[in-house]
């Protein structure tokens, strides 16, 4: 079991999650999407969420925001606590409905992977990102229109005053996404998570969105969870990162501290995955796959679900699950051998 | 321009085994009822490339940038509007559709979405055994070794004989679609983003399957793909595609460590692992390829761009030996 203090939280972090379970209950079994998760992120900080497909990246963000259908998504352990503007801390769990919904779009907003099926094609932009202002700030049409035009100037979308009229699918995929982060941004959310903002994205505009993330959060001072596959984004928009692998996080902390010095085994096979002809020495490296493959989520592996695939693994990882430890005061890993684990 | 001719990117020795000129693809876009003119996408224009026998040519650039009808043009799998293709000295416009069908056993392609590449009602065995028959006239028994060897080229085994493409995962499809573009023994392969749709871990499995594969059987292959860091580590040479004109040619290393076109450097700065210091993010989006930019398709984005860009189409031209660039300026540093 995770012991809450092992993670050194700053005073208030705007979220924090503890222990969280989220499984879905289906015909073939009970899918343990999220069976452990905690992390937190602090006031203008960006954490990022790393790991590969399946990994329960998008449930936990779902989770958070109270977005999962009820008929099959069961939350069965663990807190998610919210600290608002107001320096109150809720338990978002624990809401009803109606109150959550007063929150999400408001103090607690989210970007998707894709724009085109999160955005309605038969509204204008203007209506879209006008939206959360009319519901929770209480603006008239031509107030919203107003301030949809000025947001979406501040998302770099130019002649924003023609195109608050537009439909999404006069927009290309960058420009769309852009309404997308006005849309979210529109009533200053405190906590932005962003599900694979960019993936869909050329490179060029994905440097061009990820950029404009984080000038927005560093205006705003907004806490953001930036979910992610790819390691090498993590270093260019996150304070901190958490690995999951098979639905629980098997190390966070400062990013150049765990991408420099991995104390999880999988983090560090995932590191060596990354292509890169040339180490830092400039020569040439070869790619090292991890063995294996990832367990089944009906039927995970008992004690360390890395043992498999591991080439730390001891007979004793397989007894029982390892527990989340510090390995210095931000740093913590899921692995019982992690002093031994050379950067 | 004739890229074969330099004897630094080509030992003189070695003809090309592909060899392109001239390439260019308009698809047709209609018009509409309420008046707007028929228009054509200019999806490829004026393309040049060779590919030497056992040479690994990368092609990148962005969406819609017409990578992916570049191979298709190379396999003849579209007609091209313009230009020659030559595959060891047949012109593959002068090939009739059943000749074409059976030269089709040297030239194979692999996609980016293994499912939907492979027959969802045809078990792996039947999938390999269908080129085998059709391409080197294997039945019976014969054809199910060759089918069994091909499953265990690509690290899977007779096991997996008689199953069904559902039954395997996403990595694991990729290397049956990769076994299956092997049946017919060909001698260049065009894979269009053959790990973009794969995690990472099983994306460095299929790459190093693939280079291996590569080396031992001396195949050509035109590797597409958007992401540069594996373009990096599988090609020998890389080709850049900006609204369906080359925009620069180089050894890899070289275009790497030495991009000589705006467009390039601007692509290697925005790759998410980029390490340089300063980093230029560029702007604006890629215009539309139904009316692209006059001169220079770069220069609405470039940010070196001359009033002399928008004259005249700047030519691929040499700047160093091997590394060729479609850019009128020498004078900047990137
Ligand atoms: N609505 C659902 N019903 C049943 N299972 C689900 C549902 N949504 C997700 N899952 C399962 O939960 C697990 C975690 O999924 P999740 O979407 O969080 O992964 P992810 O890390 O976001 O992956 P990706 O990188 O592919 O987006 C997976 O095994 C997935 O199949
Ligand atoms: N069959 C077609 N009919 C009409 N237009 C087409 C057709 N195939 C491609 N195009 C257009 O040609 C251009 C080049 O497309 P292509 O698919 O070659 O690009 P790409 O570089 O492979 O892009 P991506 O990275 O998205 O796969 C695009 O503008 C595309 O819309
Ligand atoms: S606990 Fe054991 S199996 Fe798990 S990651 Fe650590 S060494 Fe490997
Ligand atoms: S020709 Fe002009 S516009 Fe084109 S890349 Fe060179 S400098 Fe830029
Ligand atoms: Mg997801
Ligand atoms: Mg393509």
């Amino acid at each position: 079991m995770l012991q809450p203090d092992t993670i050194q939280h700053s005073a208030h972090p705007v979220l924090s999650v503890t222990d969280l379970k989220t499984h879905f209950f289906t015909d073939a079994g009970v899918i343990k999407a999220v069976n452990g998760v905690t992390l937190s992120v602090n006031e203008g900080e960006t954490l990022a969420i790393v790991g590969e497909s399946g990994s329960g990246k998008s449930v936990t963000g779902l989770t958070v925001m109270r977005l999962l259908a009820r008929t099959t998504a069961k939350v069965v352990g663990g807190s998610i606590h919210f600290h608002g503007r107001d320096n109150v801390s809720t338990d978002l769990l624990a809401l009803s409905e109606k109150a959550m919904s007063r929150i999400r779009g408001h103090d607690i907003a989210m970007i998707f992977q894709d724009p085109m099926s999160s955005l309605n094609p038969v509204f204008t932009v203007g209506d879209q990102v006008g939206e959360p202002l009319r519901v929770h700030k209480g603006l008239n049409k031509r107030e919203a229109r107003l301030q949809a035009i000025e947001l979406l100037r501040q998302v770099g979308i130019s002649s924003p005053e023609k195109r608050v009229d537009a439909y999404p699918h006069e927009l290309s995929g960058g420009m769309r996404q852009r309404v997308m982060i006005a849309v979210a941004l529109a009533c200053d959310p405190r906590l932005l998570i962003a599900d694979e903002p960019t993936t869909a994205l050329d490179v060029t505009i994905q440097a061009q969105i990820i950029d404009l993330l984080r000038k927005l959060q560093q205006e705003r001072r907004m806490a953001m969870v930036f979910v992610t596959h790819d390691l090498k984004l993590v270093k260019q928009i996150a304070d901190r990162v958490a690995v999951m692998y098979a639905s629980q996080v098997v190390e966070e902390g400062p990013v150049d501290e765990v991408l420099a010095n991995p104390r999880h085994p999988y983090t560090r096979a995932l590191l060596d995955c990354i292509p890169s002809r040339r180490d830092g020495s400039g020569n040439r490296r070869s790619l090292q796959p991890i063995p294996g493959t990832m367990p089944n989520p009906l039927s995970p592996p008992a004690g360390c679900r890395f043992h498999a695939r591991c080439s730390y693994a001891l007979p004793a990882c397989i007894v029982s699950e390892p527990e989340l430890q510090a390995t210095d005061g931000k740093h913590v890993t899921r692995c019982i051998r992690w002093q031994e684990i050379a950067p | 321009m004739m890229l074969a001719e330099n004897s630094e990117v080509q030992p003189v020795d070695q003809r090309p085994l592909v060899s392109v000129t001239g390439l260019s693809k308009q698809f047709p876009v209609r018009g509409n009822s309420w008046g707007a003119p028929a228009q054509a996408v200019r999806a490829v224009e004026d393309v040049d490339l060779t590919v030497a026998p056992g040479e690994v040519l990368g092609v990148v650039g962005e969406s819609g940038s017409g990578k992916s009808t570049v191979g298709r043009l190379l396999l003849r799998l579209v007609e091209p509007s313009a230009g020659k293709v030559i595959f060891d000295g047949q012109d593959l416009g002068d090939l009739g559709p059943d000749e074409l069908r059976k030269f089709r056993r040297h030239m194979q392609m692999i996609f980016q979405d293994p499912f939907a590449s492979l027959n969802a009602r045809m078990t792996v065995g039947d999938a390999l055994m269908e080129p085998l028959k059709l391409h080197r006239q294997q039945r019976g028994r014969a054809a199910e070794d060759e089918a069994v060897a091909l499953l265990e080229k690509v690290g899977l085994s007779a096991d997996h004989f008689k199953r069904y493409p559902r039954a395997f995962s996403g990595g694991q499809r990729q290397r049956i679609a990769i076994a299956r573009a092997l049946a017919s023994s060909p001698r260049f392969i065009v894979a269009d983003e053959p790990v973009s749709a794969l995690d990472v871990s099983v994306q460095a499995e299929v790459l190093n399957l693939m280079q291996n594969l590569q080396q031992e059987l001396g195949l050509a292959l035109l590797f597409i793909s958007h992401d540069l860091s594996v373009v990096e580590v599988i090609t020998d040479r890389v080709m850049v595609l900006y609204l369906g004109r080359v925009m620069e040619v180089a050894r890899t290393e070289e275009l790497y460590d030495n991009p000589a076109h705006p467009y390039t450097a601007a692509l290697l700065q925005a790759a998410p692992g980029y390490a340089g210091e300063s980093r230029q993010i560029l702007g604006g989006e890629i215009p539309s390829p139904i009316a692209p930019p006059s001169g220079c398709v770069f220069r609405t984005r470039c940010p070196f761009a001359l009033a002399e860009c928008a004259q005249t189409v700047p030519a691929l031209r040499e700047v160093r030996p091997g590394h060729y660039k479609a850019c009128i300026r020498d004078d900047i540093a990137l």
